[in-house]
């Protein structure tokens, strides 16, 4: 009674005047089951028209989409296809909405020729193959892609130590859950997501990536979501239809949402 | 009353918790590239660890700035920026480091201002079959987008993103104790590129001084959120002069950043 009549407008407006200074108190983090992270509308729109209580949040150029699919809480984040809005459309999304899992989808080009069209892979593990290092050449030597070493990614961690590593990890059990979708065209199977703001059509570039990378397919931004995760300390789990439309992706995604405990 | 005590505490520990704004963000992403920077905040400066992150936070010349160590390449560097600007709320950024000559008159301790810092790792190859082989000089560009909030498309930056001009007059006047300053164009991309015809290639195709892994997309996400930017880079590895990586290079980027903050008069409110 005390607190209602006398401290209760009191702490609210202190608190209101802290969240109107810049940087004091922004709205409190309110934590999701599931993100999921996909390239475009296209992607993202199957998920969004899914969404019970939806809100859309828009910070700088980025959205995310709240709200409920399948009655588990859910962020929607749109990565644009390439690695750097991805990793700040994670960051923000795990700041704002801290989630359980995040879940990447979309389409892929395969690396391993035992992969078909509409053949969905699930993250065993992402590899970010953007890294290089090219042994010295002078001029007139010309440049040759399929001598260049691997530039492994480093990962900050706490206490100012980087770390380097070869790949993301997925998260085992939501690896398993994955592994029992049904693709609406294809085969489900376990592999490398392989991510790099590239399209590679060179077919032995493409067998030198899988030599020195070990990926199954490729795609934009997949790995760099996954290192973003890994950097933030948050499980994650990628799926990608090769060669297929982002309707089947969505797909694959809402069976996830459905199937996540 | 305990709920009023509890309450209370909440008030507090989000109070004490939160970050109090700074003008300016240093960056930098390895610990010699940020050591002096730190060291000039005095004996104890003060330091927040968020997340994977350090930043220190004190005085350098007229303003308060917040110093941070973001690791290396676009995951590190997204992400520390991202954090920063939201805890933060800096009215400037400077991204500063180390990086390799992409320009024969470049040598090793000469800093570059970025007039334009752009991303250079993104690519799309013509077809080729099998025992076709690889020919990066023949890849075409892909430029880095943004989405504009204003007409919701996304818009592509093939020039990369220009440097504060307020900020680039004040550095091209700023001492380096260790070598020359010039205005140029940075490029980043997680790539050592030694092959000499690649990196004229670079030069010819997008501009590029000196070549690094930070400051293009660090550029983008200051531009993201209207943030004005300047990034600075001395020339650590000069591969036209077979100098080899030499990363106590660093300090001059540091301590030219140091006299620049002295050098750059209070920012505005506004």
């Amino acid at each position: 009674m005390f607190f209602n009549t006398l401290f209760r407008p009191i702490f609210a407006a202190a608190l209101l005047l802290l969240a109107a200074i810049p940087g004091v108190i922004g709205a409190p983090p309110e934590s999701v089951d599931l993100l999921f992270v996909a390239a475009s509308d296209a992607a993202l729109q199957p998920l969004v028209q899914r969404l019970s209580e939806p809100q859309t949040e828009r910070i700088a150029t980025w959205t995310l989409w709240t709200g409920k699919i399948a009655g588990k809480s859910v962020v929607l984040a749109r990565s644009e296809g390439d690695p750097l809005n991805a990793v700040a459309a994670t960051t923000l999304a795990i700041r704002h909405h801290p989630p359980r899992l995040i879940f990447i989808f979309g389409t892929a080009r395969a690396h391993d020729p035992s992969l078909h069209a509409g053949d969905a892979v699930v993250s065993a593990s992402f590899v970010a193959f953007d890294g290089i290092e090219s042994p010295r050449a002078e001029i007139g030597e010309g440049s040759h892609p399929l001598n260049w070493g691997v530039l492994p990614h480093l990962l900050m961690t706490p206490g100012e130590k980087e770390v380097a590593v070869d790949s993301f990890p997925a998260d085992a059990i939501a690896r398993e859950l994955a592994l029992a979708l049904k693709p609406p065209h294809g085969r489900i199977v376990a592999g490398v997501l392989g991510s790099a703001y590239q399209t590679n059509r060179e077919a032995d570039r493409v067998a030198w990536i899988r030599e020195h990378f070990h990926t199954s397919c490729e795609d934009t931004e997949s790995a760099h979501v996954a290192g973003c995760a890994a950097l933030l300390g948050v499980p994650a789990i990628g799926v990608r239809v090769i060669d297929g439309t982002e309707a089947d992706a969505a797909a694959l995604a809402l069976q996830f949402a459905e199937a996540w405990k | 009353m305990k709920t009023l005590v509890t309450l209370l505490l909440l008030f507090l520990a989000l109070a004490a918790r939160a970050a109090e704004p700074v003008d300016i963000l240093v960056q930098g992403a390895e610990k010699l590239e940020v050591e002096d920077l730190v060291a000039s905040l005095g004996p104890k400066p003060e330091k927040l660890a968020i997340g994977p992150f350090s930043f220190w936070v004190g005085r350098i010349g007229p303003h308060r700035v917040a110093i941070s160590l973001t690791g290396q390449a676009l995951i590190d560097c997204t992400a520390a920026t991202v954090i920063a600007i939201e805890e933060f709320h800096p009215r400037l950024i400077v991204y500063q480091g180390t990086s390799g000559a992409q320009a024969p008159y470049l040598s090793l301790h000469d800093i570059i201002v970025g007039r334009r810092s752009i991303d250079y790792g993104n690519m799309i190859t013509p077809v080729r079959g099998a025992g076709a082989g690889s020919d990066a000089l023949a890849w075409t560009p892909v430029p880095q987008q943004l989405r504009d909030p204003a007409t919701g498309q996304l818009v592509a930056y093939p020039h990369g993103f220009a440097g504060d001009a307020a900020a680039l007059d004040v550095a091209l006047r700023t001492r380096n104790p260790m070598g020359r300053v010039f205005a140029g164009v940075i490029g980043s991309a997680h790539e050592v590129n030694l092959e000499l015809d690649r990196v004229r290639w670079s030069r010819e195709t997008f501009g590029m001084d000196v070549e690094e892994m930070e400051s293009a997309h660090v550029a983008a996400i200051a531009h993201a959120f209207g943030i004005r930017y300047i990034s600075f880079r001395v020339v650590s590895d000069a591969p036209y002069e077979g100098v080899p990586f030499y990363p106590l290079a660093a300090r001059a980027t540091g301590l030219f950043t140091i006299n620049f903050l002295h050098n750059l008069p209070p920012l505005s409110t506004h």
